[in-house]
């Protein structure tokens, strides 16, 4: 078993680049999705029906549908209808699609949980639209929406972990790799758990220096 | 695609429907032994499920699923697809389980338990008639979310051998040499059942909310 | 010799750097009404938990009619089955009533003499309607506790403590929670169960329900009792500073009268 890990060890390359490979996709896609996720928030709380049917339908949408089937469809389904996709490029489409639909949800929830005065005080001092929103209602949403959209970040790095089916060299897949040509499965899996968790155990330190950071400007 | 394709991506289904079923059943009550040895403060035992439930809810269930399966056998445990599939199942959807029924044992109120201290009611009584039904209740919304989660996640599966509708799916894809269509009876399968447990979720979120606001 | 109910001795209890009891003793004849009075934080509630040992003493020993509660005879300490069989013989009548939603009024009051007693359910259902009808709540035996008002949830639990027969019931601050309008009708209650000769120990700040209900006062300060004596004694002439200060406070402020 000892001897396992040596094996592991010797391959740390393959896996630190997978790690790395995981933390490139999970932040990018992260950042994309509450990028975009903030441009749909405003829709699912529109009062208009046009723009809070679509945006509610495609939340939902995402939210009733298996990730990993949404990868499939993109990667090999999406070339018969002419969009043809590398792994990369369908892995970020994929998680980028599906979490947007999540951190629109996840804002929406905490915008109306904030009380409505610093937004009207905004809209005294003659802030309006978009600047409104970004200048005014953003910041303490992302705040106060912390540690949600850090659960909503460890799912995506669990995500990532489904793009091995596609070959996409992520974490996960390195430990297949090193698995299936010297024969030592728990310890390159193992190691690759562990690897896991301490993403997540960062992204939760992440979250309570946030916790910290909005405590003060509460 | 035809409707024999049609129809062997639902047999498919049987497969996934048996795994998923099996996986919520099993993971209910674990998860709730896991919740209850924290939550009773178990001197060594609380700490190793802490541990046990954080690494599990950060393991990608693909990852839990190649470790089982490749790495059993390399200890001597035999285990086939199927087996994998459920053991790796059980083992995530009781962790995030876990979590569940612990927030609804935290927020329980202390004297109705010690109320039935104090007329006498043993441990298994208390848990059975006072802790339990009350728990259950609290806990539905979070539990209906997880099996939601799960049975998002079968179509991983697959990558084991089960042959689940993602697997038939991809084989009618490989046969006819047209992958959308199958995927797309895939997700016809999979977005409703979801999107029924989705809303069975908001209902029970919405009735305890009007509890809590009635008392 | 008159029924020791209740023998407490030397019991004390910190909590981390706070010493919250501190030696207490004393004893509880049947069908004495003791009410525990004293400032806030001077360990009242405290003292009645550690009696049916919702709170374990850290020193000192609790004997109900003579058996020694919370620790066996060959000194190790009772399981949980044990301490329970011990419990069912004390009732308990808690601030916060702690009723059991999910159970109807009837079902709260039938749920221990069923399930821990195993008595009959007939017999059970019987005693129960009685008890209630006692505490003027029967024709609420099939509401769900939620419905009801602090005054009748608090009656439901005085009814659910009767229903098992105890030897002795402890009120923790049973009309602390009550909007003043509803602490007269448990306070009625109360006074009726103490004529008909239940023994009661009632940690309270109803000022005129200890003087006039009460056989005996206990005045904690500081996790010590620093007076014990008859109502009329105590209220009007208490012989501690202490006691004093505390009366003094007490004048000023309206008392509901039961």
């Amino acid at each position: 078993m000892i001897r396992d890990f040596g094996v592991v060890w010797s391959e740390r390359g393959l896996l630190l680049e997978g790690l790395e490979n995981t933390a490139i996709i999970a932040v990018v896609s992260a950042v994309l999705a509450l990028a975009f996720g903030a441009v749909l928030t405003p829709a699912l709380r529109s009062r208009h029906r046009l723009p809070l049917w679509l945006a509610r339908t495609f939340v939902d949408g995402m939210r009733c549908m298996p990730f990993l089937l949404l990868v499939y469809v993109i990667y090999y389904g999406l070339p018969s209808l002419g969009l043809r996709l590398d792994n990369w490029g369908s892995g970020l489409a994929a998680l980028v699609l599906y979490n947007t639909a999540y951190m629109a949800e996840i804002l929406r929830g905490a915008w109306e949980a904030q009380a409505p005065e610093p937004a009207e005080a905004g809209v005294a001092f003659g802030f309006h639209g978009l600047g409104l929103f970004r200048r005014i209602v953003l910041p303490p949403l992302v705040l106060a929406a912390g540690p949600v959209i850090g659960n909503q970040m460890i799912q995506i790095i669990k995500d990532s972990a489904f793009l091995t089916t596609i070959a996409l060299s992520e974490l996960t897949h390195a430990a297949s790799s090193i698995q299936s040509r010297h024969y030592v499965p728990f310890a390159a899996f193992i190691t690759a758990v562990f690897l896991y968790w301490g993403l997540c155990l960062l992204v939760e330190a992440g979250v309570s220096a946030l916790g910290r950071v909005a405590e003060v400007r509460r | 695609m035809t409707a024999s394709d049609a129809l062997s991506i639902l047999k498919g289904a049987g497969a996934t429907l048996t795994l998923s079923v099996l996986g919520i059943l099993l993971g209910l009550p674990i998860g709730l032994a896991l919740a209850i040895a924290r939550w009773a403060q178990v001197p060594l035992l609380g700490r190793i499920v802490a541990l046990y439930v954080s690494l599990l809810r950060a393991t990608p269930l693909v990852t839990l699923l190649l470790l089982l399966f490749f790495a059993l056998p390399n200890v001597g445990v035999p285990i086939g697809p199927y087996s994998a599939a459920l053991l790796a199942l059980v083992m995530n959807t009781s962790a995030f389980n876990c979590e569940v029924w612990r927030a609804s044992l935290l927020a329980f109120p202390k004297d109705q338990y010690e109320a039935a201290q104090s007329v006498g009611m043993g441990a298994a009584l208390r848990f059975r008639r006072i802790l339990l039904p009350q728990i259950a209740r609290a806990s539905l919304p979070g539990l209906v979310n997880e099996m939601s989660m799960l049975i998002k996640v079968t179509p991983v599966l697959a990558v084991v051998g089960v042959v689940d509708i993602t697997r038939a799916a991809q084989r009618v894809g490989a046969e006819t040499y047209e992958p959308l269509p199958p995927y797309l009876v895939a997700l016809a399968i999979y977005v409703p059942i979801v999107f029924a447990l989705l809303m069975l979720q908001r209902w029970l979120e919405r009735r305890q909310s009007k509890a809590e606001l009635a008392s | 010799m008159a029924a020791k109910i209740l023998n407490v001795v030397g019991v004390s209890k910190t909590f981390g750097a706070a010493t919250v009891l501190s030696e207490v003793s004393f004893q509880v004849d049947r069908g004495e009404t003791v009410c525990v009075l004293g400032p806030s934080g001077s360990g009242k509630s405290t003292l009645l938990r550690c009696i049916n040992w919702l709170e374990r003493p850290d020193a000192g020993d609790v004997y109900l009619n003579g058996a020694r509660v919370g620790v066996m005879n060959d000194g190790r300490l009772m399981l949980d089955r044990e301490l329970s069989k011990a419990r069912t013989r004390m009732g308990m009548v808690f601030q916060h009533f702690a009723l059991w939603p999910h159970l109807t009024v009837l079902q709260n009051v039938m749920e221990a003499p069923l399930h821990v007693q195993k008595r009959p359910h007939a017999e059970v259902r019987d005693e129960a309607l009685a008890l209630l009808a006692k505490v003027g709540l029967a024709d609420k035996r099939g509401a769900f506790p939620a419905k009801l008002s602090g005054g009748q949830k608090q009656r439901v639990g005085i009814a659910r403590a009767l229903a098992m027969r105890p030897d002795l019931i402890l009120f923790d601050e049973p009309t602390s929670a009550l909007d003043p309008e509803l602490v007269g009708e448990v306070l009625l209650v109360m006074r009726d169960l103490a004529r008909e000769g239940m023994t009661m120990i009632v940690v309270t700040h109803e000022m005129a329900f200890a003087r006039e209900v009460a056989s005996r006062i206990l005045f904690l300060d500081r996790g010590k009792v620093v007076e014990t004596g008859s109502p009329e004694a105590f209220f009007t002439n208490p012989t501690s500073e202490r006691a004093r200060q505390f009366l003094q406070r007490y004048a000023d402020r309206p008392i509901a009268n039961p």
